[in-house]
């Protein structure tokens, strides 16, 4: 039986290797969406990030100094690129424009001339106008991506105003409470307010040691949950795009099966004495292979062309591989149990692929779906089989820690084989 | 003489057609034995039940002295199917085709290539054993079929239709190949719609029509039982009388009336035509068609079923 099984894996492995287009479904089309669109989807997976800062065009047009300040402040902030020049030119209101209609850039700022000016009018008299800084912005940019940029800048901006404002705005709450004191007391209250607004002035600060925050922020996951961490574009795509080739499978094994039909080679394999079950192990280890051989692949090319690494457990990656790939067989089983036609086939099985892809998280990733969708998520193995690399490779879990995976992994494939082998038709 | 296939009352059912209805013959071993009929007859239906592809919904059937329902693994080992469609790998050569199925049925190793030279040397494809299925012609695709079906030496082999839409050549190369291995011992069930072939290859013939057997013999004794032949005889009018008076010709063995038709079974056939034409001139009838058949399986199908084999 054994040698039968390999007999039939071995034929059905050469002609798959025969069949360019059966090739192309599975290695390059998966190869091909991990390369589009890791490098497509980079911008929107790592933007904002210490490894891929957000370019922000800045005018500064201030007569004074505190733009200056602002924008050297905002040029520590992780996440954002200044730039005050493009290509050797100073940035203009104009330039910052063109390069925002062009698609070069995506915002700006400017800051005003009178804008230091302003400010610190506004310390010492509060009908004074507000300084007023433009934020220019691609409209098609969207609120996920300006909001984030447009808070960093007002946040840092404000600071640098409050800094500015500060020494007039003490100046005068010394200079109250002079008048309010004494004849005895004022004088006095009046020459600490002038030394302490000088000592203000002169940058020396309130005192003590100066820290660059006195507040940071971690984020953190509650202790029974999983600790959260987001992917990159290639710890998206690469896993993701491996997932849909892997899953193709059916297709062309639903249409592998059914051509053995259709062509008469299944009626010869059912009168040679060979057992139903190694008949079908036989037709289905060569997929299997395949979905192994892809992974690699798929894998490979994310390591060398995008240099994602693979978490710490390669074992955990390994039992996730298995286990996706029987629950792909089992779905290609399945999609040739019910198809009758290569029509049907092709239909059913890129309904199936694509929808459960989808819904999965391989086209769009989970964490950005609303909750009833991510629930939903669950009924398709992407996104069991999704969420086991991911735990690997982004969040460095190892074997144990994916076997929930692994487990739903293997009762969509028990309910595919299960369903499959009971509408399978030897005949 | 033994009985390789025994078949009682073998029956088959899809829902309410029943495509076979009741079957009883025998196969000798060694014998080529013919199954004619026109298409959807049921001959592949028969050859799939017999070859446990499909099980009866009726009857018994033995074949190599197994029971087909009990023992189906056992009567795997020792038969041979060549389907009517190319069961080919189109991809693969025919080397690949023929090592494949001979692995299947356990051939392995130098046995293995053994049996896929001696097949491709009987079909004659050995110097272009390693060119793809997909570049061979029609016949050659055929007689790779045929071979693949002899790799495990098999008591029997059923061949179903295996000259459809083969060119002369290789049909012939085809005949030459039954009736050789036919003279090496192997029994033949073969199936056709061509009576030439089974005149020429069969031992014996079964006539099908319906799911039925209608006639059951030597191909010889089949032709001899129409006499000399068939003469259909278009008549305008007086067709009755003319069937009447015909009847008392001693020429003539059996007449029978079909839409505005006579049809004469005749015992010599030049004899009757002369004696009909004078009854006809006689009567004075109007004689608007002449056909003359001669005594031939066709003839013999189209006697039985009132239609031809390629209706």
């Amino acid at each position: 039986m054994l040698y039968q099984i390999l007999s039939i894996t071995l034929k059905d492995l050469k002609v798959l290797f025969k069949d360019r287009g059966g090739i192309v479904v599975l290695f390059l089309m998966p190869a091909m969406f991990i390369l589009v669109m890791t490098n497509a989807l980079g911008g929107v997976f790592d933007t904002g990030g210490s490894n891929n800062p957000t370019p922000l065009l800045v005018v500064n047009l201030d007569t004074g100094e505190l733009a200056a300040e602002a924008i050297a402040d905002l040029g520590t902030v992780d996440g954002l690129k200044i730039e005050t020049s493009y290509d050797g030119e100073t940035v203009t209101r104009e330039l910052a424009e063109g390069l925002i209609r062009d698609g070069e850039r995506r915002v700006a700022i400017v800051f005003p001339a009178d804008f230091s000016s302003r400010i610190l009018a506004r310390a010492t008299d509060p009908d004074a106008p507000a300084a007023v800084v433009a934020f220019i912005a691609d409209p098609a940019a969207g609120a996920q991506f300006l909001g984030p940029v447009q808070g960093a800048v007002q946040g840092f901006i404000l600071r640098t105003a409050s800094y500015a404002q500060a020494p007039g705005q003490i100046g005068i709450a010394f200079e109250d409470m002079a008048a309010e004191a004494d004849s005895q007391a004022a004088p006095f209250i009046a020459q600490i307010g002038e030394a302490f607004v000088e000592r203000l002035e002169n940058g020396d600060g309130l005192g003590g040691e100066v820290t660059e925050s006195p507040v940071t922020f971690e984020t953190v996951a509650p202790a029974d949950f999983k600790v959260e961490q987001f992917p990159n574009a290639a710890q998206q795509n690469v896993p993701g795009y491996t997932l849909f080739g892997v899953f193709f499978i059916a297709q062309v094994l639903g249409i592998s099966i059914l051509r053995e039909k259709q062509e008469g080679t299944f009626r010869r394999l059912l009168i040679a004495p060979v057992p139903r079950a190694a008949l079908l192990i036989g037709k289905l280890l060569p997929y299997y292979l395949v979905n192994l051989i892809q992974v690699a692949l798929m894998f490979a090319v994310g390591v060398i062309v995008f240099g994602m690494t693979l978490g710490n457990d390669w074992m955990a990656l390994i039992v996730i591989t298995l286990a996706a790939s029987a629950a792909s067989t089992g779905l290609g089983l399945l999609v040739a149990s019910v198809g009758r036609t290569p029509e049907q086939i092709g239909g059913l099985s890129s309904l199936l692929v694509i929808t459960l892809a989808a819904l999965g998280g391989v086209m769009v990733p989970s964490f950005v779906m609303p909750p009833f969708m991510q629930t939903l998520s669950k009924i398709s193995p992407h996104a069991w089989a999704l969420a086991g690399y991911q735990d690997v490779i982004v969040r460095g879990l190892d074997t144990m820690a994916v076997m929930p995976e692994v487990g739903a992994l293997l009762l969509f494939a028990a309910a595919f084989f299960g369903v499959a082998v009971w509408k399978f038709r030897f005949e | 003489m033994t009985n390789i296939v025994e078949v009682h009352d073998l029956r088959k059912q899809y829902g309410e057609f029943e495509a076979v209805k009741g079957l009883n013959f025998v196969i000798n071993r060694g014998e080529i034995f013919g199954f004619l009929g026109p298409n959807g007859a049921g001959k592949t239906t028969t050859i799939s039940m017999l070859s446990t592809l499909l099980p009866p919904t009726g009857g018994a059937a033995t074949v190599c002295s197994f029971d087909l329902v009990r023992q189906p693994g056992e009567i795997k080992k020792r038969i041979g199917l060549v389907p009517q469609e190319l069961a080919l790998y189109p991809t693969l050569s025919a080397r690949d085709n023929l090592e494949f199925f001979g692995s299947i049925y356990g051939l392995r190793g130098k046995e293995l290539r053994e049996r896929v030279n001696w097949t491709l040397e009987l079909v004659g494809l050995a110097d272009r054993a390693k060119d793809r299925i997909d570049q061979y012609s029609g016949g050659m695709k055929r007689r790779i079929n045929i071979a693949a079906g002899l790799l495990h030496r098999p008591e029997i082999l059923f061949l179903d239709e295996p000259t459809v839409g083969v060119d002369p050549q290789s049909r012939n190369h085809i005949f030459d190949n039954v009736e050789r291995l036919n003279k090496e011992g192997l029994t033949i069930l073969y199936t056709t719609h061509y009576m030439e072939e089974a005149e020429r290859l069969c031992d014996r013939v079964a006539i099908v029509d319906q799911g039925r057997i209608i006639a059951l013999d030597t191909p010889k004794a089949l032709i001899d039982s129409l006499g000399g032949g068939i003469i259909h005889l278009g008549v305008n009018g007086k067709g009755e009388a003319v069937a009447e008076q015909a009847r008392l010709l001693a020429a003539v063995k059996s007449i029978r009336r079909l839409d505005g038709m006579v049809e004469i079974e005749t015992r010599r056939a030049q004899e009757a035509l002369v004696g009909v034409l004078e009854v006809a001139n006689r009567l004075d009838a109007n004689v608007t068609s002449l056909e003359i058949l001669k005594p031939n399986l066709e003839t013999v199908f189209l006697h039985l079923t009132g239609k031809t084999l390629r209706d």
